[in-house]
């Protein structure tokens, strides 16, 4: 029997609720320059979108051009089941998915790397030695230009709510958030704010109160921000929402000033990878400061290394909201996350909070989806 | 010479044993207890994490229910960042919830009431488990459940091997203060062996004085020993001096004698003078080359590296041959020399020599005035008896004439010699002679005793 069956039933319900970062199936193959005898095979699975990383698999192939790369970008869902069902087909793991992540690091899946790739790595950034935080994220809130025709453009959490509670008519079904039953990322930031603040509840009740659309994806809530119709984001994905923010004079991002949640992408070189030494050789061009560096400055997800200063790195995040930035500690309070009752309290609560000062009833589906 | 035969060599090895010992004991004590030291500062952990996570676990829409505190989780994997298992289990042993489905022991009434240590080996980690049986609290009922927690022991291990680390450099260190003293120690108690042996080595090498040195006790009683050893040596070559100076004196008396004669015969004219001279000098000649074999073979008996080499000998044949060698002497001399043997064979283990002792005592015998001489073999022990009807020796002087140059009487026809060749021929057989009174009255009996065993 699998050791992990029950586990996995339970990761992979969940799962099946993440947002849907990339469309499965997507892959690159960059073939090794020369001799293909002497090339060196190594294979990512990540959940992260192509358009993203490209530049970083191009820099560390021009780095390195002995190296064949396969990148396959998957669901965060397809991604563990995968996993999990053929542990050795892959050299590198990357999802953005903590809790899974950390829950397979835990049940002793990844690869120690060596102390000498780790000597400028910051502890807090890695978990013994095998998962490794490689990106800073803020979650953030986008609004668009409309908005200023009703209100003041909130900079925090409370004034968010103060918006909301006054100007529930005219927000009404025009302001979006994750919906934590359907998607794992929801899930995942309600987990944390719920921690955070007992006032996270209050802001459920007031986004119950304007009959918040409840979506799956970041995706989603840009395109019906870029639209118009939705007026407030709430908690999108930083580096999925800059890009098109950038683009699009009417959207204005927003990173809470009072606290804002970092989530950070972790990735490991499995236990029974197939090539190990290819595999390290990437990881250690992720932590390179040649690797951080195109991650902040040719690809919108946010560069960790401490060292690292400038727009899009965590330095200058850092620089600009000190305290306020807040990243789930890497370590196994992630699996709690994971924890079945855990997860039906929340949700319950959620439900609970998000009727409290709603006019209408959740639709019947979202309220079955819940268990 | 091997190391194992140096005495230093000994007593370090022999108080290096001991040592290694003890201090192979004492790591493997240690050892012991700083598992045990580590495993019950990290234990802690366990009972915290447990205790926190069962306070969280109530009685909800009929069923139990566990809100997961992070905390505990945290707390469970410390500063290690160990990998940590939680697991809820109901009286049943039904899976709640958790990460993983730990196991629980057999025997669950063990744990009741408290907490159960344990180590595991889980999906190929060495985890340790603490399993703690509670009950819930209310007024609804009284349901016991498991909670069981684990995580992986690389802090442990890591706090087990500081703390053998401390208590290794301890040990090490009185390890080798104990060495050096152990060493320090063997080299003061040895110094006096030292010094004897510089003493010995420096003496004098003709010197047999006493040694004359301030030792400990078992050393001195060494010293005694070689003193009392280097006084047998004086003894020893007193003898021989005396030896040397009386067997000088009997060689010379007859040189002398002749020297004497054969001037005076030279100072007469007579033929018949220097006939008469010539034959004295003869027998004295004959019977100073006889003395100078006599002491020949005695200086060979007295040579302790001499071993005859023995084979079975008939004492009959024995003292038949030496009949048959003697009795033309003895017939001219007008002795009467005859041989009284058994009918079976008396086999002793003995050489050529004995023929000459028997030589010398027949010898002897004739020379002091017998008549008659009679030898005999007896059994149980085997023995040869010389008997013969002469003067005889009274019997404080039995000892006295087995000593060479010790004469019974006071003439010039014996050398003093025959018996105590003899007598040490004898000794190279194993055998004793002793004299005795014969039956025949105040007449000589030899006895040659073999031991028994020779048979």
């Amino acid at each position: 029997m699998n050791r992990h069956s029950l586990i996995d039933q339970m990761l992979l319900a969940l799962l099946c609720l993440l947002p849907i970062h990339a469309i499965g199936g997507q892959a690159l193959h960059l073939p090794a320059d020369g001799d293909p005898e002497q090339a060196r095979p190594l294979i990512i699975h990540a959940a992260l979108d192509l358009a993203h990383v490209r530049p970083l698999l191009n820099a560390f192939h021009r780095r390195h051009p002995r190296v064949d790369i396969v990148y396959r970008n998957l669901t965060t869902l397809s991604l563990h089941e995968r996993f999990l069902g053929r542990p050795e087909e892959v050299d590198v793991m990357i999802s953005s998915a903590m809790p899974w992540q950390f829950a397979l690091a835990n049940a002793g899946h990844a690869r120690p790397l060596d102390d000498a790739t780790l000597a400028d790595w910051p502890a807090w950034a890695h978990w013994r030695r095998e998962l490794i935080a490689f990106t800073f994220e803020p979650i953030v809130m986008v609004v668009h230009r409309d908005l200023a025709q009703i209100a003041a453009t909130p900079n925090n959490h409370g004034e968010l709510l103060a918006l909301l509670l006054e100007h529930r008519q005219e927000l009404k079904g025009r302001v979006a958030s994750y919906d934590p039953m359907r998607s794992g990322a929801g899930y995942a930031y309600a987990m944390e704010e719920s921690r955070r603040s007992p006032r996270y509840w209050d802001l459920i009740a007031a986004l119950g109160g304007v009959d918040a659309r409840l979506m799956d994806t970041t995706a989603e809530m840009l395109d019906g921000l870029e639209e118009g119709h939705l007026l407030i984001g709430y908690n999108l994905l930083g580096s999925y929402a800059a890009p098109i923010v950038e683009a699009n004079p009417e959207l204005t991002l927003i990173i809470p000033d009072d606290y804002a949640l970092v989530t950070r992408r972790l990735a490991f070189v499995p236990r029974r990878a197939p090539h190990p030494d290819t595999a390290t050789l990437f990881m250690e061009y992720l932590m390179s400061r040649q690797g951080q560096r195109t991650l902040a400055e040719e690809t919108s997800l946010g560069a960790l290394h401490p060292a690292l200063e400038g727009p899009g790195t965590a330095t200058e995040l850092r620089e600009r909201f000190g305290d306020a930035l807040h990243s789930p500690r890497l370590g196994p309070g992630l699996l709690v996350g994971l924890d079945r009752l855990k997860r039906q309290a929340l949700l319950a609560r959620f439900r609970r909070e998000f009727q409290r000062e709603s006019s209408g009833v959740m639709d019947a589906e979202t309220a079955t989806t819940a268990d | 010479m091997k190391a194992a035969h140096s005495l230093y060599g000994r007593l370090l090895g022999w108080l290096t044993l001991p040592l290694l010992t003890l201090g192979a004991l004492l790591l493997l004590q240690a050892w012991l207890e700083a598992r045990t030291t580590a495993d019950h500062a990290y234990d802690r952990l366990l009972e915290a994490a447990s205790l926190a996570i069962a306070e969280q676990v109530q009685r909800q829409d009929d069923r139990l229910w566990l809100d997961l505190p992070p905390a505990a989780l945290e707390m469970l994997a410390g500063d290690a960042q160990e990998r940590v298992f939680y697991s809820l289990s109901d009286q049943q042993g039904r899976h709640i919830t958790g990460n993983a489905r730990l196991p629980l022991p057999s025997d669950r009434s063990a744990a009741d009431g408290g907490l159960l240590y344990r180590d595991i080996d889980w999906q190929g980690l060495r985890l340790r488990q603490g399993i703690r049986r509670s009950r819930l609290e209310g007024w609804q009922s009284g349901e016991s459940f498991d909670v069981s927690v684990a995580h992986t022991r690389e802090g442990r291990d890591a706090l087990r091997f500081e703390l053998l680390r401390g208590n290794l450099a301890g040990i090490l260190g009185m390890g080798m203060l104990a060495v050096v003293t152990l060493l320090m120690a063997l080299r003061a108690a040895l110094r006096p062996l030292t010094r004897l042996r510089h003493a010995i080595r420096t003496r004098d090498p003709r010197t047999l004085a006493p040694l004359d040195l301030d030792l400990p006790r078992e050393l001195a009683e060494l010293r005694e020993t070689l003193n009392g050893l280097l006084s047998r040596m004086r003894r020893v070559r007193a003898n021989q001096e005396r030896f040397i100076g009386d067997a000088s004196h009997q060689l010379r008396t007859p040189l002398a004698g002749i020297s004497a004669r054969a001037e005076l015969a030279l100072r007469q004219t007579q033929p018949e003078r220097w006939r008469a001279a010539l034959e004295t000098i003869h027998s004295t000649s004959e019977n100073t080359a006889r003395l100078a074999m006599q002491l020949l073979s005695l200086t060979r008996l007295a040579n302790p590296e001499y071993r005859p080499e023995l084979i079975p000998v008939d004492l009959n044949d024995c003292a038949r041959q030496a009949v048959r060698d003697h009795w033309m002497t003895c017939h001219q001399a007008g002795v009467d020399l005859g041989a009284d043997c058994l009918a079976s064979p008396v086999h002793v283990a003995a050489d050529w020599q004995l023929q000459e002792s028997l030589a010398n005592l027949i010898d002897n015998s004739r020379r002091y005035g017998a008549s008659r001489i009679t030898l005999g073999v007896m059994t149980h022990p085997p023995r040869l008896v010389i008997e013969d009807d002469g003067p005889g020796i009274p019997a404080d002087q039995h000892l006295l004439v087995l000593r060479p140059f010790h004469r019974g009487r006071d003439d010039h026809e014996g050398s003093g010699l025959g018996l105590a060749i003899a007598d040490g021929i004898a000794r190279n057989h194993g055998a004793r002679l002793s004299l005795g009174d014969s039956a025949m009255g105040s007449s000589l009996r030899v006895e040659i005793r073999f031991p028994e065993a020779s048979q």
